[in-house]
């Protein structure tokens, strides 16, 4: 389907100022909250990289799994449209669907079955670094995605993704307390991992 | 401070989130200690490289044409329920006062409680309630243990709603997640002040119903859309 370069030549000229590009986005974002699916196709290209950057990490490198999350993630946000009222960016909103659906997911794989990621799986970041043409830097990502879960999600989201400590806290429902152990035992692991 | 202090301080020093009156300190003592100088070094390192992640990766190619499919077997569902009896259309009202009845009761409880405490402690006077705090090491592991029930029973319900929400009027879906929202807001507030207040008994008993309530609220929503 078309990308926004191609649409943005049948609604007129690119945007010049930054009202205007806003303008656009929340236009886009309206018309796809009144049903517009080709509307919705737009955000998803707009948003899908970051996304899924975000799902490959907290799903550890896996593309299969990351994949999966990261439509499980636009369905449901086409599904909740209309709870997203610009209280916030779109980006925002669509990264915090993200991990709590991540979470959901994770509580309802724990009760299926007991999924473990090896310590030393590097193959399926390697895999996705193939398939995305992006180079990744991989003996990081490597060590990120052999991080205990809650460990990995505490880096992922503070030190790449740039939450406070706060905002992890409320999204995954525990102290900040915890999530600055976490954090700290994440650095340590990293650093352990890194330097041997 | 100790050698053993500053170390803990340390990831807080690195990421700028000491306070002012730590960190002079705390710089002092590394300009000291060789351990945490190097350590210093070391997590500067990490999150260096953790900047330089790529924020972006290009999804698989697939990936859109799976969502599109999702949305539009959503939209068919949609289409089909809309085609309904009239017999079947009073459930979502009843099921819609229930709703409301129950992000009501959540909240306002919530309020209730946490504004009494406020207020208490504003007049420097002891809580109202005396059970207010010294919950048993047996409450705690039994709030624990309902905790963790409560986390696996709203994940299956939520995962249930989500695929049976097509069955649901708009309407009704809208004020289960508004109401939702609501009880979330008041477990969240109550969570917080039990992390400030971990042996408070009150708060345990009230943080408890609150998720009684909400699993309540998602079974009733779920068997509805068994019976539609």
């Amino acid at each position: 389907m078309k990308t926004s370069a191609v649409v943005s030549d049948t609604i007129g000229p690119f945007p010049s100022t930054i009202g205007e590009e806003k303008a656009a986005a929340l236009d886009t974002i309206r018309r796809a909250q009144s049903g517009d699916v080709d509307a919705f196709e737009l955000l998803y290209h707009e948003h899908s990289p970051r996304i899924y950057a975000l799902c490959l990490r907290l799903k550890a490198g896996d593309t299969s799994d990351a994949t999966e999350l990261m439509q499980d993630v636009f369905v449901r946000a086409w599904r909740r449209l209309s709870t997203f009222r610009g209280d916030c960016a779109f980006s925002s909103w669509l990264h915090r669907l993200a991990v709590n659906t991540m979470l959901e997911n994770a509580r309802s794989d724990n009760r299926r079955t007991a999924r473990v990621l090896p310590m030393d799986d590097t193959s399926r970041l390697a895999g996705a670094a193939r398939s995305s043409g992006v180079e990744l830097k991989l003996d990081m990502e490597n060590a990120i995605a052999s991080l205990p879960k809650g460990a990995r999600l505490a880096f992922v989201l503070h030190d790449v993704e740039g939450y406070q400590h706060q905002e992890i806290a409320e999204q995954l429902s525990v102290s900040v307390g915890t999530v600055k152990a976490q954090l700290h035992r994440a650095r340590r692991l990293l650093r352990e991992r890194l330097e041997r | 401070m100790t050698h053993e202090v500053i170390r803990h301080l340390l990831d807080d020093y690195v990421t700028g989130e000491l306070t002012e009156d730590a960190r002079g300190p705390v710089a002092d003592h590394i300009a000291a200690c060789a351990i945490c100088g190097a350590e210093v070094e070391s997590l500067k390192g990490i999150l260096a490289r953790a900047a330089e992640l790529p924020k972006s990766v290009e999804p698989p190619a697939e990936a859109w044409a799976n969502i599109r499919a999702a949305i539009e077997r959503d939209k068919q569902a949609v289409g089909a329920d809309h085609g309904a009896t009239r017999r079947d259309r009073w459930r979502p009202y009843a099921l819609a006062a229930a709703i409301v009845l129950a992000a009501v009761l959540s909240s306002g409880g919530t309020a209730l409680y946490l504004n009494s405490r406020n207020a208490g402690a504003d007049s420097s006077r002891p809580a109202a309630n005396s059970d207010s705090s010294g919950a048993t090491p047996a409450t705690l592991v039994a709030f624990t243990i309902e905790e963790n029930t409560y986390l696996r029973n709203v994940a299956v319900l939520q995962d249930l709603l989500d695929r049976q929400e097509s069955l649901l009027a708009p309407e009704t879906v809208a004020q289960l997640k508004a109401s939702l929202r609501t009880i979330d807001e008041a477990i969240l507030e109550a969570r917080n002040a039990l992390a400030r207040d971990p042996a408070n008994k009150m708060l345990i008993e009230m943080l408890s119903g609150t998720y009684r309530q909400k699993m309540d609220l998602m079974r009733r929503t779920a068997e509805m859309t068994r019976g539609s």
